[in-house]
C-alpha cells in the first residue's frame, strides 16, 4: 500500500473555498446563520489544530497521566454538552447522567482496548481516538434520549396526572417513557449499521484506508467499533434514564415535575 | 364517621383550609369562587401533592402514613382535564385496568357503568371523536368501575347541558348510595347542589 499524500497547506486552503457555496445558499435562502458558519469553521480549525499538536506530542511522549487527563477532559466535555442541551433536569438526575455516561463509557473503552485490540490501556495511539468515538457517540445518544424523555413527559403531563389519580404507580407510568426514549436514542445507530459499507464508508474506516491500512483490517476495526458504539449508546442511555426517572417522584409517590 | 378531616392546612402560603370534614358514604358538594382551592383540595385528599403544614386525616390516620398508591386506589379523582388513550372506549377500560394491574370487567359491566354515567356509546367508539363532556363521562365510568371507597369529581357538569348534568349526578348519587361510596363533587350549579347534596362545604368562608 502507498503512503498517504500529505496535504500541502496551499492545496488545503482550497477546501475552505467550498464553504463559500454554503454561505451563498444561506444568503439566498435567508438563513440567518452565516455567523454560526464562520464561528463554527474557525472553532473547528483551531480546535483540530490544537488537537493535532497535542496528539503528536502525546504519541511521542506517551505517559499514563496524559491519557488519564485526556480522558477526564473528554468525558467532562461530553457531560457538560449533554447537560447544557438538557437544561431543567433536576440535580440528582444530572448526577446520574454524569455517572452513567462516565461509567459505561469507561467500561466499553476498557473492554475494547484491553479485550478486543489487546494493547495497554495507556497506549495513547489506540485509547485516545477510540475513546473519542465511543464517548462522542454515547454523548449524542444520551442527549437525544434525555431530550425525547423530557419532551414526551412535558407534553403528556395530563396522562401522567390522570394515571397518578387512578392509583397507578409512578414506575408503571414512567417506564413506558423510558423505553420509548431509549428506542429513539438507539435508532440512528441501528440505522447507520444497516447502510454501512453500501451507502457510506464510515469515517474511521476511510481514515485507516487513506493512511494505508489494508481494507480487510480496516473493516475489522470498523465492525468492532460499531458494535462498541451500539453497546455504549444502549448502556449509557439505559442507565441514565432507568436510574434517572426515579428522581421525578418522591417517597409519597408525588410527581415532582 | 369522617372519611376525611382537614385541619389548619396551609398549602404553599396560597391556600388555607382551617377545618373541613367530609362524611363517609355521603354526597358532599364543594363550592366556592374560582381560586378558593377546590381542585387543590381534591389533590391534597388523594395525596398527589404534598400537604404542606397542617394535618389531613383519612379514616382518622394521617394521610402521609398511608400507602399513597393504596389511598389513590381507594379515593379516585377524576379531574377536569381527563386523559383518554387514543383508542376505543373498550380499550381504554383495558388500558386503565392494565395500569392498575387488575382484571378488567366484562363487556356487560362496562356498558352498565357507561349507562350510569349517561355515556351509552358503543364500546368500539373512538375516544378521539367524543366531545369534552362525553370524554369526561367515559372517564368517570372507568373510575366508578374500579369500585373505589370514594370518588372525587372535579366539575363533572361544567361541559354538560342541564338535562344531562342532572341525569349524571342523579345516577351517580344513587349508585354511590347503594354501594357505600363517598361522593365528593366540585360543582357550581346551585340547582344540582340543592337537589343532590347531603353535605355542602363552602370554601369561600375558609380563606
Amino acid at each position: 500500500m502507498s503512503d498517504v499524500i500529505v496535504l500541502n497547506l496551499f492545496q488545503f486552503g482550497a477546501v475552505y473555498l467550498l464553504l463559500l457555496i454554503v454561505l451563498g445558499i444561506m444568503k439566498k435562502c435567508k438563513i440567518n446563520q452565516s455567523k454560526l458558519l464562520v464561528i463554527g469553521s474557525i472553532r473547528m480549525t483551531v480546535q483540530l489544530v490544537l488537537a493535532g499538536f497535542v496528539l503528536t506530542y502525546l504519541f511521542k511522549n506517551p505517559h499514563p497521566v496524559f491519557v488519564i487527563i485526556y480522558l477526564i477532559l473528554m468525558i467532562g466535555m461530553a457531560i457538560h454538552t449533554v447537560l447544557s442541551r438538557n437544561k431543567g433536569i433536576n440535580s440528582k438526575f444530572s448526577v446520574i447522567v454524569a455517572v452513567s455516561l462516565s461509567a459505561t463509557g469507561l467500561l466499553v473503552i476498557a473492554f475494547f482496548i484491553l479485550g478486543v485490540v489487546g494493547v495497554s490501556f495507556f497506549n495513547p495511539q489506540y485509547t485516545i481516538p477510540i475513546s473519542g468515538m465511543i464517548i462522542g457517540n454515547a454523548m449524542t445518544g444520551v442527549s437525544l434520549g434525555l431530550k425525547t424523555f423530557n419532551e414526551s413527559i412535558k407534553t403528556q403531563k395530563m396522562k401522567i396526572d390522570t394515571l397518578i389519580n387512578i392509583g397507578a404507580t409512578p414506575k408503571s407510568i414512567l417506564i413506558p417513557f423510558v423505553n420509548k426514549a431509549l428506542e429513539t436514542a438507539l435508532l440512528p445507530t441501528l440505522n447507520s449499521m444497516v447502510g454501512m459499507g453500501v451507502i457510506s464508508l464510515p469515517g474511521m474506516m476511510t481514515g485507516q484506508i487513506l493512511s494505508g491500512t489494508l481494507p480487510t483490517t480496516a473493516i475489522l476495526y470498523q465492525i468492532a467499533i460499531m458494535i462498541a458504539i451500539t453497546v455504549v449508546t444502549c448502556l449509557a442511555v439505559f442507565c441514565s434514564l432507568f436510574f434517572g426517572y426515579r428522581t421525578l417522584y418522591n417517597s409519597q409517590n408525588q410527581m415532582l415535575i | 364517621m369522617d372519611i376525611f378531616s382537614v385541619t389548619n392546612v396551609n398549602f404553599k402560603n396560597i391556600l388555607k383550609y382551617s377545618n373541613i370534614k367530609i362524611k363517609e358514604n355521603k354526597t358532599t358538594f364543594l363550592s366556592g369562587k374560582s381560586g378558593t382551592g377546590k381542585s387543590t383540595l381534591l389533590k391534597i385528599l388523594n395525596a398527589s401533592v404534598p400537604t404542606g403544614s397542617g394535618t389531613v386525616l383519612y379514616y382518622g390516620k394521617p394521610i402521609e402514613k398511608h400507602n399513597t398508591i393504596m389511598l389513590r386506589k381507594e379515593v379516585m379523582l377524576a379531574s377536569q382535564n381527563v386523559f383518554l388513550f387514543d383508542d376505543t372506549i373498550q380499550n381504554n377500560f383495558l388500558e386503565y385496568y392494565r395500569y392498575r394491574e387488575t382484571t378488567p370487567p366484562g363487556i356487560k359491566k362496562m356498558q352498565e357503568f357507561l349507562h350510569i354515567c349517561v355515556a351509552d356509546f358503543p364500546l368500539d367508539a373512538k375516544c378521539s371523536q367524543l366531545s369534552g363532556g362525553e370524554r369526561q363521562r367515559v372517564f368517570i365510568a372507568i373510575c366508578l368501575s374500579f369500585m373505589p371507597r370514594a370518588l372525587m369529581l372535579d366539575e363533572p357538569t361544567s361541559a354538560l347541558d342541564g338535562h344531562t348534568a342532572n341525569e349524571l349526578i342523579k345516577n351517580l348519587k344513587n349508585y354511590c348510595k347503594e354501594n357505600s361510596i363517598t361522593l365528593i363533587v366540585v360543582c357550581h350549579d346551585k340547582n344540582l347542589v340543592e337537589l343532590y347534596a347531603d353535605e355542602v362545604t363552602n370554601l369561600n368562608s375558609e380563606v
